[in-house]
């Protein structure tokens, strides 16, 4: 197991008291696997991404295990956290605009993780930056490393992020929205890259997004996410041929399709309830069409599904589905066909 | 290239801003209320004697043909002659200006070895008791006027410690350095002359920070202001993200970005120390710039307050120009556009 993260929960401090952010988060990455963590803006999944690398503001409180081959990262020291930043877990962030040292060289910048964690002569660094340059697809390496983000396109500066992130060779890489800030064109070169430097390294890679066709194209599980809580995990193809959890259902309703002429995209009505004012019982209770009294009162804990596909939804409560697995309530079948 | 081109521009650009700058001077001194020839020759002067030096002096020519007449004698290189030390107002320039340049440059160098740290050390401990102590620091010099603070240093440092001299550039008697620049320092230390090299740092330290104490308050808080922006900013993350040590990303990858506006505060801190001067060197009767121009005032000294003034304006544009263009060394986003 590469990554376990077990009850993971963080506040941070809002106006003189703490706002829980994430709640209880626990999921598993495999080496060698991609998994999408998605949901809309402020559902915490870009919180849970900076918690892996305990990139957190001073005033955060974290609670939980973070398992990383075993060895619980959420109780280390400053000193142990910077070995393990950019050599074993590396991070791709959403903007490459802002994300780069404007006044820093491409070159310098791709070094400075070999700098910080390996044992090399100026010389190795340099034929590694090279080799890097080369294998995120960038043209005229000998010259890039001279030059300035700031002479780079948006698609080209996150290729140098991600040669930045692959530099030690991680065994996790983080992706915080890495196509958002791009064009479609590029966007889809982007993603054709992480695909193939997950195939050609076993590394676990962890994707944040809010778009489920980036999830669909390169994770192998998916994680979704709702103010603050995991509601749904499973494969990605099961998932998506067989969402469980109201709030997916409404997640991958909202998508336009190809081909399917439908007056109206499917919007879930209300809003997301705000930190620091969490209903008791199920957060998605009051924009769910099929809310229950326990809804309001209980929190829902992950109901399995089928192999590895877990739902957070009282629908699926033993008494109200059946054993094999297609578990489904009146509730849901009517949620489903509707 | 670009640099080069800018340069150009900027320097053109002081011809006009210098134009105005006299004008203006030209006109307030002018309109102030007092008599040159009355002043020059004393309460006992006959109303014949007054006349014909004001004719002499061509102050009953309309202003703008006096104007023109200074003008003139500038594009000539002549900037009049000084009434009170009845010597060309460019050679009494050209001998007071070290000893003010020269306490500038201290008070700057002061500055940036007091301010720049202390705005790092106030923006990377936000809100702690170092924030709050370098705060309080800033405000202080900020809020205190120099002639007094520069009083009280007299009063602590000169009369009762007895550890700093209070006036002058040296100590009593001491012959200055053989004359290069003017500055005694400078001279001192290109001709080994090691203990009046001595005795003029001693001599720089109260009047310098003194007036330096505005504008490390200046650089300080706007040091901090600055690099509290660039701490939040999201290479500083990426940075974090790579495993650097805080120290690292705070001078590695902070300081140069955040240092960058600092740059151009400090050219107009250049001007506030130039133009503070004045007082500082009232009361530690620093044989500068300051005192001529103060002497000039009370003596109505129209050609020497001029002469004061414009060489002021000068140093302050050049000062910002040169400041201008170190950014295109410091930002290479300005290199390449």
């Amino acid at each position: 197991m590469l990554l376990k993260v077990k009850d993971l929960s963080l506040s941070l401090k809002k106006n003189g008291k703490y706002a829980t952010i994430l709640d209880h988060i626990s999921f598993q990455v495999e080496k060698g696997e991609t998994v999408g963590i998605v949901g809309e803006s402020g559902c915490g999944k870009s919180m849970t991404a900076l918690s892996l690398m305990r990139l957190l503001p001073e005033k955060a409180r974290l609670d939980g295990e973070i398992n990383l081959m075993d060895e619980n990262i959420a109780k280390y020291s400053k000193r142990k956290l910077e070995k393990i930043r950019g050599n074993q877990v590396s991070m791709i962030f959403q903007d490459p605009l802002t994300s780069l040292n404007p006044l820093q060289t491409v070159g310098t910048q791709i070094e400075e993780s070999l700098i910080l964690h390996r044992n090399m002569t100026k010389e190795e660094r340099r034929t590694r930056v090279l080799k890097l340059l080369k294998d995120v697809g960038l043209p005229r390496a000998e010259e890039l490393v001279n030059e300035y983000p700031h002479q780079l396109s948006g698609g080209m500066r996150q290729r140098v992020m991600i040669a930045i992130a692959m530099a030690c060779e991680p065994q996790l890489l983080i992706c915080d929205e890495p196509t958002t800030a791009l064009d479609v064109t590029i966007q889809a070169q982007i993603l054709e890259l992480m695909g193939e430097i997950k195939r050609r390294t076993q590394m676990g890679i962890i994707m944040i997004t809010h778009d489920m066709g980036v999830v669909a194209e390169v994770c192998d599980r998916v994680i979704v996410m709702y103010a603050g809580k995991i509601v749904e995990q499973g494969p990605v193809r099961e998932l998506f041929q067989n969402p469980t959890h109201p709030y997916t259902i409404g997640l991958l309703d909202s998508i336009p399709k190809l081909g399917q002429r439908k007056q109206k995209l499917g919007s879930i009505p209300g809003t997301v309830p705000a930190p620091g004012n969490m209903p008791a019982g199920c957060r998605f209770a009051e924009r769910c069409r099929h809310t229950m009294d326990i809804c309001r009162t209980t929190v829902p804990p992950m109901f399995d599904i089928k192999d590895g596909h877990q739902s957070a939804c009282w629908l699926f409560d033993e008494k109200g589905g059946d054993q094999d697995g297609v578990v489904r309530s009146d509730e849901l079948e009517t949620a489903l066909h509707h | 290239m670009h640099a080069l081109q800018f340069v150009a521009k900027r320097l053109l650009l002081m011809i006009p801003i210098l134009i105005g700058i006299s004008i203006l001077t030209f006109a307030i001194s002018n309109t102030i209320p007092g008599d040159p020839a009355r002043l020059i020759l004393g309460p006992k002067a006959t109303p014949e004697g007054l006349e014909a030096l004001r004719e002499d002096m061509g102050l009953n020519d309309p202003l703008y043909v006096q104007y023109g007449r200074y003008m003139g004698g500038i594009a000539q290189g002549d900037l009049g002659q000084s009434t009170y030390s009845q010597r060309p107002v460019l050679n009494d320039l050209l001998r007071y200006s070290p000893a003010t340049f020269e306490l500038t440059m201290f008070a700057m160098v002061v500055t940036l070895v007091v301010g720049i740290p202390f705005g790092i050390i106030s923006a990377s401990r936000k809100d702690k008791l170092a924030d709050q102590f370098t705060r309080i620091f800033a405000l202080l010099g900020v809020a205190m006027p120099a002639f007094w603070l520069g009083l009280l240093l007299l009063l602590f440092f000169y009369l009762k410690l007895g550890v700093l001299p209070g006036s002058g550039r040296l100590d009593g008697g001491m012959a200055p350095p053989d004359y290069i620049t003017g500055m005694y320092t400078v001279d001192a230390l290109l001709t080994g002359n090691w203990p009046v090299l001595y005795a003029a740092i001693m001599h720089l330290i109260l009047p310098g920070l003194t007036l330096a104490a505005v504008t490390i308050g200046m650089i300080t808080r706007m040091t901090r202001s600055s690099m509290l922006s660039v701490l939040k900013s999201d290479y500083i993350r990426t940075a974090y993200a790579k495993g650097a040590p805080e120290n690292r990303v705070l001078y590695g990858h902070a300081l140069r970005n955040g240092v960058m506006p600092v740059i151009t505060l400090l050219g107009m801190a250049f001007g506030h120390a130039l133009g503070g001067s004045v007082l500082v060197e009232a009361v530690f009767s620093w044989p500068g710039l300051g005192q001529y121009a103060v002497n000039a005032i009370n003596y109505l000294d129209f050609p020497a307050v001029m002469g004061v003034t414009l060489l002021i304006a000068v140093i302050f544009i050049l000062v910002n120009l040169i400041v201008d263009t170190l950014y295109f060394f410091i930002d290479p986003r300005l290199k390449h556009n």
